[in-house]
């Protein structure tokens, strides 16, 4: 990392000339402990596990042991998977729709004070709801399609977006503000040139707390009433106690999960290439 | 932006070699108008208690003069060039930009404002940064590109343009401040201790480097500094001003051209200079 701060430093021409490592950098074996040694654990305890189930140690029905988790994903993987991809789109359009919605009652409660004092209280309120208390009337309302799933997904995401935006739009400082007015910038400008990229970092603090709930919110709701999705196969393998089945379909979950968080992460550095040169 | 900066015969308000001179109060040196003060007052009311800031300010910087105000902290020298820039609105007296009132003469964008933190958007390059007064003015971007880039060689960044600011050393990211300031070619550049978070070498570097800079643009210029020496350097007049409640209480002509080098640091009118400040801001009478 010091090595790119300082060939920025350096004129173009002095560029050539390698620049001072301040610190040697972690030595080879340093770097390959860091991803062996937590995979030989894993493998470790993939070890003791299918011991223990396969032993007869810990009943079939209470664990199911690796391997037959391994022979459910061959025998059911297309199942899961058709569901996966209907929880996916749920928790997403949830995601989608709550964040932007989150985004944009911020930025009317920055640019009117009146419509904060209003809204705000009762966006308190609406977030002390508990969410699943709830669900059942959801379905009532809205049928035990997607709909209801994704109005969940929407209430949690909407939140936390909500808070950190109207947080991160008003981060930009004292300096910044009165360059932007002895420039008399119109308020659009001060928004798109300063306020929504000063807000950035609060954004995706937002999206990565949010990214995880909706799909927990999904598969809570599905568990409740619907006729798919992951947390309806889940309902469904356990009432057949095909158990291999529902540890499949949990850890698809969970690998689903880490995906939708990863590709935020992922966003977040693309998002802000001014912070990968950042030497803190 | 086709308009172009206003040139006036650097000499013309200023003697070259004329002996210094002491007023005290308004000094009514002839010129065109530029930069005025008339009696500005700042006063702050919290409740049953008032504080004033300002007292009676009156203050005439002809358009391509330069002018410091100088004092301690807290003596209302950073509210007096604020009020200029329609920051702070002056609750006593008048403060004009070429006639304009500071609201007028923002709407117009005449003026530049140049603070301490050199402002930077931490997510833009330098080029995106200076180009930044520009956007705001609706420039096209192949103009504003090319504006930007005149201005980044001006304050002799060239090469730096797609750096981060973060990647620059606090000199150069004041340089940058500098050249968004000199893109919309402002008749008045006002600037708030610019130079005041660098270091004595880099400052006194900056300060020869700014000298070029007015010459080259013509710019009428209120600084506002703590050091002496950049206020003798970058100045015709400097305004010594007193805290509670903050007055000009001596006004120094500098008596030098504006065919500056860094050899005036050796010349014993520069001494002078120097000792008269220092005596009008340790509470002393006129010298004169």
């Amino acid at each position: 990392m010091s090595a790119v701060d300082a060939s920025v430093l350096i004129p173009a021409t002095a560029a050539a000339t390698p620049a001072p490592v301040a610190d040697e950098g972690p030595t080879r074996w340093e770097r390959a402990r860091k991803v062996v040694l937590p995979a030989l654990l894993l493998v470790a305890g993939l070890a003791l596990w299918q011991y223990v189930t396969a032993t007869g140690k810990i009943d079939a029905l209470i664990l199911a042991s690796p391997a037959a988790i391994v022979s459910a994903f061959s025998t059911s993987g297309g199942e899961i998977l058709a569901n996966m991809l209907v929880t996916l789109g749920e928790a997403l359009a949830g995601f989608a729709i709550g964040n932007t919605l989150g985004l944009l009652i911020a930025i009317a409660f920055v640019h009117s004070d009146l419509t904060r004092r209003t809204i705000y209280p009762l966006a308190i309120a609406a977030e002390a709801v508990p969410i699943v208390a709830i669900i059942p009337v959801l379905i009532l309302w809205l049928g035990n399609g997607m709909a209801p799933k994704i109005f969940i997904a929407v209430f949690l995401t909407f939140f936390p977006m909500l808070v950190n935006a109207y947080r991160g739009l008003r981060s930009a400082d004292t300096d910044v503000k009165e360059l932007l007015y002895t420039l008399s910038a119109s308020p659009r400008q001060v928004l798109f040139m300063v306020r929504l990229p000063a807000s950035v970092p609060f954004l995706f603090n937002a999206l990565k707390l949010t990214a995880c709930t909706c799909v927990v919110s999904s598969i809570v709701a599905e568990w409740l009433a619907s006729s798919e999705g992951l947390g309806f196969l889940i309902t469904l393998y356990g009432a057949r106690y095909q158990i291999p089945e529902v540890w499949a379909t949990a850890l698809t979950c969970t690998a689903m999960s880490l995906c939708v968080f990863g590709a935020v992460v992922v966003a977040e550095r693309l998002a802000m290439p001014w912070r990968r040169t950042a030497s803190t | 932006m086709s308009f172009r900066f206003p040139r006036f015969p650097v000499s013309a308000p200023v003697r070259d070699t004329g002996p210094m001179m002491t007023t005290t109060m308004a000094a009514s040196d002839p010129g065109p108008i530029g930069l005025r003060a008339e009696a500005v007052g700042m006063t702050y009311r919290r409740g049953q208690h008032e504080t004033v800031a300002l007292a009676e300010c009156s203050l005439d910087i002809p358009r391509g003069t330069w002018a410091s105000l100088i004092g301690a902290s807290g003596c209302g020298k950073s509210t007096l060039l604020r009020i200029f820039a329609d920051i702070v609105k002056p609750t006593a007296g008048v403060a004009t930009l070429h006639g304009l009132s500071p609201a007028q003469a923002r709407a117009n964008r005449t003026f530049a404002l140049v603070s301490q933190q050199s402002t930077m958007l931490p997510w833009r390059k330098i080029l995106g940064n200076v180009e930044l007064g520009l956007e705001v003015a609706g420039a096209q971007p192949v103009e504003r590109r090319n504006t930007a880039m005149q201005m980044i060689e001006l304050v002799g960044l060239a090469g730096f343009e797609n750096a981060y600011p973060h990647e620059l050393s606090g000199g150069m990211r004041q340089r940058a401040a500098i050249a968004r300031a000199l893109t919309l070619r402002p008749q008045f550049l006002l600037m708030d201790e610019p130079f005041g978070a660098l270091d004595e070498i880099t400052r006194e570097k900056l300060n020869f480097e700014l000298l070029r800079i007015l010459r080259e643009t013509g710019a009428t210029m209120l600084l506002v500094t703590h050091s002496i020496s950049e206020a003798i350097i970058l100045s015709d007049q400097v305004a010594v001003m007193t805290p509670r409640p903050g007055r000009i209480s001596h006004l120094v002509r500098i008596g030098f051209g504006h065919d500056r080098t860094a050899a005036m640091r050796d010349d014993p009118r520069f001494t002078a200079c120097e000792a008269e400040l220092r005596h009008a801001l340790h509470g002393g009478a006129p010298l004169h």
